[in-house]
């Protein structure tokens, strides 16, 4: 049981600032995702938090007590992972004893079998003790990796992309297997990934880092439905979301948004128009995703933009349409038995209803229609 | 421009290992028929192992034919060198030549059949904007990204002006992002010289996105062969019922139970039941065993006044655009994903409703398709 704070944690690799001043406290018992492209700085930190790596300013606080020159093995933090790295000669038994049986956190055998059992019905492994990894299922392994990183009833647990190895399929398994046995540890845990259906399925808190900062921190819902910038907003979601610039037009006090070389405005919804108004904003890009969108093969109505039909791809459940209006390509998904040929005509609208607006000038969330009734949890 | 025909094809590699004369290796390629139209674009898919590569370099002549035969266009193909059959290649390796410029590896194959240099350049200012490497020309392929180099290659595959292109696992080094670009960039290129393409990959959505056709390999053979929506809609086995698609199809074994309040498939390993659609009860009986197909879309959660089964939530997932809920079945799950924006609660009771015109039926045994009458 911990929680943990970062206080300006900052490390250099030679000229690379890996870690730029990062503050961040996670509560005890939160399951805490960190979420980031690829060398964003998720890992290394944490590494710092594990003790692998120093941070060469700042401090880590495990429980409010400074641990930045206690050791990695005094910590008393797990890890677990890509690939799990169970022994493939030791019985499910043995891997989760394995370590109780280090040197460091020596146990009596009679605690061991103890500890085992109850790591193990919790885990819902306790029928397979007798077997070897390899005569268990995917899931099972994950218990039994899981299972032994928790038997020691550690500080924190890490995960590093514990299934970023899998393929697509055994990953979205894998992933509610981890869900379903979430409440089962209530340990500390911050988990690393770069998926961003991981980082809204599995997380209390999402934590977004880039380029060694922190750029969010919130629910799943409240990063995916109110992103921080259009940098959050193009890691949520496939396919990526569509973000363009939009002239605001006022008439008699109407605001609207000349978009795509459209020569009539779209109406802004008036929640939305005010907070614009009020903030002055002059530049504004909206951001619609692939589902905001309605689209016909005939001119339904004026605001239904000309557009021609640039690739198809029909990928089971659903079709990916990218239509091109006056050059923009937009991704628009529509149902699996959509019949379109390429290059053909297609008629798109917006739902301005659904756009999230951003401040051109620094690519910052303004707002979105309905915000918080949309966040408010029943 | 040409069809590509397969009769009856078979590989098997010899066995190169001398201590072992009389072992026979098992056939990498079993009995493989295929008939393409004219400019059409044809997605070979499976898993590592199935036979997919083996196909594509016998059908490039890179690798002997056991048994059978090959045409591209008119010319039965068994016996013609790789480089008379008229093939344009890209492999997942660049293999791009380091110190020759992104123009020169382009004209490499140009400049060896002593093409003139004004010809070159009339061929490569054509076939450079369809592949976005108009900027890249005098560049190094030291210097490209991944997905520049694969366009390069590609722009190298398509100069000869090829009647057949083979395209094997052409996006696999490259991620998420650029795929979906490439992918994009392929489709508008297939339109534009409209020759017949075949490409290798064990990508399902890959394969869907990009083919007129899908040829399913697995073991050696060919399990179907149809479009994107027929493959994906009505499987012919249980293999490619859970190969294509993601999240892929539910698939669990069922046993068929009758009740005063009607015939039901009730799962073996949860205490789910649901009714058994009409056109599936004459090929049914009691006690039988099936595995039932369904896909996480067909499923769903009813009202209050549901005739569903009941069950358990065991994980509710919001996934932003769309939810996902999962039930336990033994080892394995359930899964509905639904874009209801309702939220549940790990072990909230509710009622389990399918699409009854949306479920598939396979042999316990063969895993072949069970077809209503």
């Amino acid at each position: 049981m911990a929680k943990i704070d970062l206080v300006n944690v900052t490390k250099r690799f030679n000229k690379t600032v890996a870690l730029d001043g990062i503050d961040l406290t996670i509560h005890d018992k939160e399951f805490f995702v960190l979420f980031g492209p690829a060398g964003a700085g998720k890992t290394t930190l944490l590494k710092v938090i594990a003790g692998v790596e120093f941070p060469e300013v700042g401090e880590v606080r495990i429980s409010d007590e400074n641990v930045n020159l206690v050791e990695p093995a005094k910590r008393n933090i797990s890890m677990v992972f890509e690939n799990y790295a169970l022994y493939p000669h030791m019985n499910i038994f043995d891997n989760i004893a394995s370590p109780m049986r280090s040197p460091l956190y020596k146990k009596d055998e009679a605690t061991i079998k103890r500890e085992v059992h109850k790591v193990a019905s919790m885990m819902k492994i306790d029928h397979l003790l007798e077997r070897l990894p390899s005569q268990v299922s995917n899931g099972q392994r994950q218990r039994t990796a899981l299972g032994r990183a928790l038997v020691r009833d550690p500080n924190v647990f890490l995960m590093d992309e514990p299934i970023a190895h899998l393929d697509a399929k055994l990953r979205h398994v894998m992933r509610a297997e981890l869900k379903e046995m979430q409440h089962e540890f209530s340990t500390t845990t911050i988990y690393v990934t770069h998926d961003y259906l991981e980082a809204l399925s599995l997380g209390d808190r999402v934590g977004i880092i880039n380029e060694g900062k922190i750029v969010q921190i919130g629910t799943g819902e409240e990063v995916y439905l109110t992103p921080a910038n259009e940098f959050v907003a193009r890691l949520m979601g496939d396919p990526e979301i569509n973000i363009f610039e939009i002239d605001l037009v006022d008439e008699d006090g109407v605001l609207g948004g000349v978009m795509l070389g459209q020569k009539k405005p779209h109406l802004i919804p008036e929640d939305v128009a005010k907070v614009i108004n009020d903030g002055g904003y002059t530049k504004i890009r909206i951001g619609l995703r692939g589902n905001d969108f309605n689209y016909s093969f005939t001119k339904v109505s004026p605001e239904y933009m000309d557009a021609t039909v640039y690739s198809v791809e029909p990928i089971g459940n659903k079709t990916i349409l990218v239509v091109d209006v006056n050059g923009e390509k937009l991704r628009v998904i529509a149902p699996n038995d959509i019949k379109v040929e390429l290059d053909q005509p297609i008629y798109v609208n917006v739902k301005m209803d659904k756009a999230m607006f951003f401040n051109a000038e620094d690519g910052n969330f303004i707002i979105r229609h309905n915000q918080k009734q949309l966040l408010e949890v029943d | 421009m040409a069809k590509l025909i397969l009769k009856n094809v078979f590989k098997r590699y010899e066995n190169k290992d001398k201590k072992k004369k009389k072992a026979v290796n098992p056939l990498a390629v079993n009995n493989f028929s295929l008939e393409t139209e004219d400019g059409e674009f044809i997605g070979i898919l499976g898993p590592s192992g199935c036979g997919k590569t083996t196909s594509l370099r016998m059908i490039a002549g890179l690798e002997d034919i056991t048994d059978g035969e090959i045409y591209i266009g008119d010319m039965k193909v068994n016996d013609v060198d790789p480089k008379d059959r008229g093939i344009g290649l890209a492999f997942e390796d660049y293999a791009l030549y380091p110190p020759l410029s992104v123009y020169d590896n382009i004209a490499f194959n140009l400049k060896a059949k002593n093409v003139s240099a004004d010809d070159i350049k009339k061929e490569i200012d054509r076939i450079a904007p369809m592949l976005k490497v108009e900027e890249l020309l005098e560049m190094r392929p030291a210097k490209l990204s991944g997905g520049q180099k694969q366009r390069v290659n590609l722009a190298r595959a398509i100069i000869r002006k090829p009647k057949l292109l083979l395209l094997d696992e052409p996006m696999s080094h490259l991620d998420g992002k650029m795929r979906q670009v490439l992918r994009i960039e392929l489709q508008r290129l297939h339109k534009e010289i409209k020759c017949t393409t075949i490409i290798v990959t064990h990508d399902q959505l890959e394969a869907m996105s990009l083919a007129d056709r899908i040829a399913i390999m697995k073991d050696g053979e060919l399990q179907q062969f149809g479009t994107p929506l027929e493959v994906y809609d009505n499987p012919v086995n249980e293999f490619v019922a859970g190969f294509i698609g993601e999240p892929p199809m539910n698939i669990n074994t069922v046993k068929v139970e009758k009740t005063d309040k009607g015939t039901f498939f009730k799962f073996v390993d949860a205490d789910i039941a649901i009714p058994v659609p009409d056109r599936y009860l004459p090929v049914v009986s009691e006690g039988m065993k099936v595995r039932l197909g369904v896909r996480p879309t067909d499923l769903m959660i009813g009202d209050e006044n549901s005739k569903g089964s009941d069950a358990k939530i065991s994980v509710f997932e919001n996934l932003g655009e769309e939810r996902k809920i999962s039930f336990r079945v033994g080892t394995e799950f359930l899964t509905l994903v639904t874009p209801d924006e309702k939220r549940y609660k790990q072990g909230d009771p509710v009622k389990l409703e399918v699409k009854a015109d949306k479920t598939h039926l396979f042999d316990v045994e063969t895993g072949e398709v069970i077809r209503a009458k």
